[in-house]
């Protein structure tokens, strides 16, 4: 038997398990193995400290504490869906970084509606008619497009650089409209 | 002195451990109380815990070494319970190896958070190891009591690595089958084997360290 063969049944022989052929192998090879008898003797000495060893009692307000803590059965069995819900990725959401950050979108939502002239007022049951729904939204869009239109139309800058470019495209047409003089250059080299 | 980890815990060496019962007794008795569980009887949650939270607290608080810590995290290991029981297959094996499996998991976690925290603090318990030894040395003569061999053993196993102490604990104190520490810890039982072999001839050597003979 090598050292390592004996490692492997030692917890058994130490559990006094090993059938009686094993442990005499065993047994002769401690004798002639100073290393593994020293391992035996530790393994056994600590296997025989650890049985005088005292149990642990917990607290007794252990048990109180963890009944506390666990809400009863019926109530998590009832409480499952919601609890995947709430206490799932609304849980995430709800947040105080998440809660402020839509509070401004709906601020500045607001804020748009009001610069794009767009009425607040109650919700009637026809609004949510899909058709009307729909017309609504394609005319106000359209609405809007014309009002950002006009504005940009309207702005200096914009008057400015078209009234240039305008400016500049009918130099260029009255520069190609005139009619050439074929022979100016000849009779300057001449001179 | 070896201080008393845990003021609020009591020992108890004039009983056993656990109740001895057969494995396919137990494994009757604990699937009829998870079946209870599971179909909402209040009464059935309260014979868990009080069935098995010895266990759990037990082995927190050996491999944690901490009171305060073996109850928070005896109380998430039965919380965890609550939220997870329907995943416990009575077929796959005994709840006592679910049990044990769950608080493992929970405590390596804990071990890694508490890492850096731990770093810090064995600086500070260099200081008082001196007087320790110094104090065992009046123990070597005779034997010792319960209550003062599971002092020295707390102390013991916390010089363990974790591989070693939790194989230990599971084995020599909890006295869990090799087959059971294999599901648990999920190695083959040839590794447990082999580490409860390094874990106990370290412990050996500790112990002899603190002058305590065995």
């Amino acid at each position: 038997m090598t050292c390592a063969e004996l490692e492997i049944l030692l917890c058994d022989y130490t559990d006094g398990t090993l059938p009686a052929e094993e442990r005499t192998a065993l047994e002769s090879h401690l004798a002639g193995c100073p290393a593994c008898a020293q391992l035996a003797a530790d393994i056994a000495g600590v296997t025989a400290f650890i049985e005088t060893v005292a149990t642990i009692e917990p607290p007794a307000e252990l048990v109180t504490r963890i009944l506390h803590q666990i809400p009863d059965g019926k109530q998590a069995e009832r409480r499952s869906w919601w609890a995947k819900l709430g206490g799932g990725w609304l849980q995430g959401v709800l947040q105080p970084r998440y809660v402020m950050g839509m509070a401004m979108t709906i601020l500045s939502f607001s804020m748009l509606a009001r610069f794009a002239h767009i009425p607040d007022r109650p919700l009637r049951p026809s609004d949510l008619d899909p058709v009307k729904a729909w017309q609504s939204i394609d005319d106000r869009g359209h609405r809007i497009w014309d009002h950002a239109m006009k504005y940009y139309d309207n702005l200096r800058l914009v008057i400015e650089i078209q009234s240039r470019l305008k400016e500049w495209t009918d130099q260029d047409q009255i520069v190609d409209s005139s009619p050439r003089k074929p022979d100016a250059g000849t009779s300057e080299n001449k001179r | 002195m070896v201080t008393v980890a845990n003021p609020a815990a009591t020992w108890n060496w004039a009983t056993p451990s656990y109740p001895q019962v057969s494995a396919s007794d137990r494994l009757d008795a604990d699937t009829q109380l998870v079946e209870r569980c599971l179909s909402g009887q209040d009464a059935a949650w309260e014979d868990l815990v009080k069935l098995h939270n010895r266990r759990v607290y037990s082995i927190c608080f050996r491999f944690t070494n901490n009171g305060s810590e073996a109850q928070d995290l005896t109380q998430e290991v039965f919380l965890r319970v609550f939220k997870n029981l329907k995943s416990f297959r009575s077929g796959e094996g005994l709840f006592v190896v679910w049990l044990t499996r769950l608080t493992r998991n929970l405590l390596i976690d804990h071990y890694r958070r508490t890492r850096m925290e731990r770093a810090t603090e064995s600086l500070e318990d260099q200081a008082g190891a001196l007087e320790e030894n110094t104090a065992m040395m009046a123990r070597t003569e005779g034997m010792l009591a319960g209550r003062e061999a599971s002092e020295l053993l707390q102390a013991a196993l916390q010089k363990l690595s974790p591989d070693l102490r939790e194989t230990v604990i599971l084995r020599d104190l909890e006295e869990l089958e090799y087959r059971e520490i294999a599901q648990v810890l999920n190695v083959p039982e040839g590794t447990v084997k082999s580490r409860l072999n390094r874990g106990r001839a370290e412990l050996a050597r500790v112990l002899r360290r603190h002058k305590v003979r065995i």
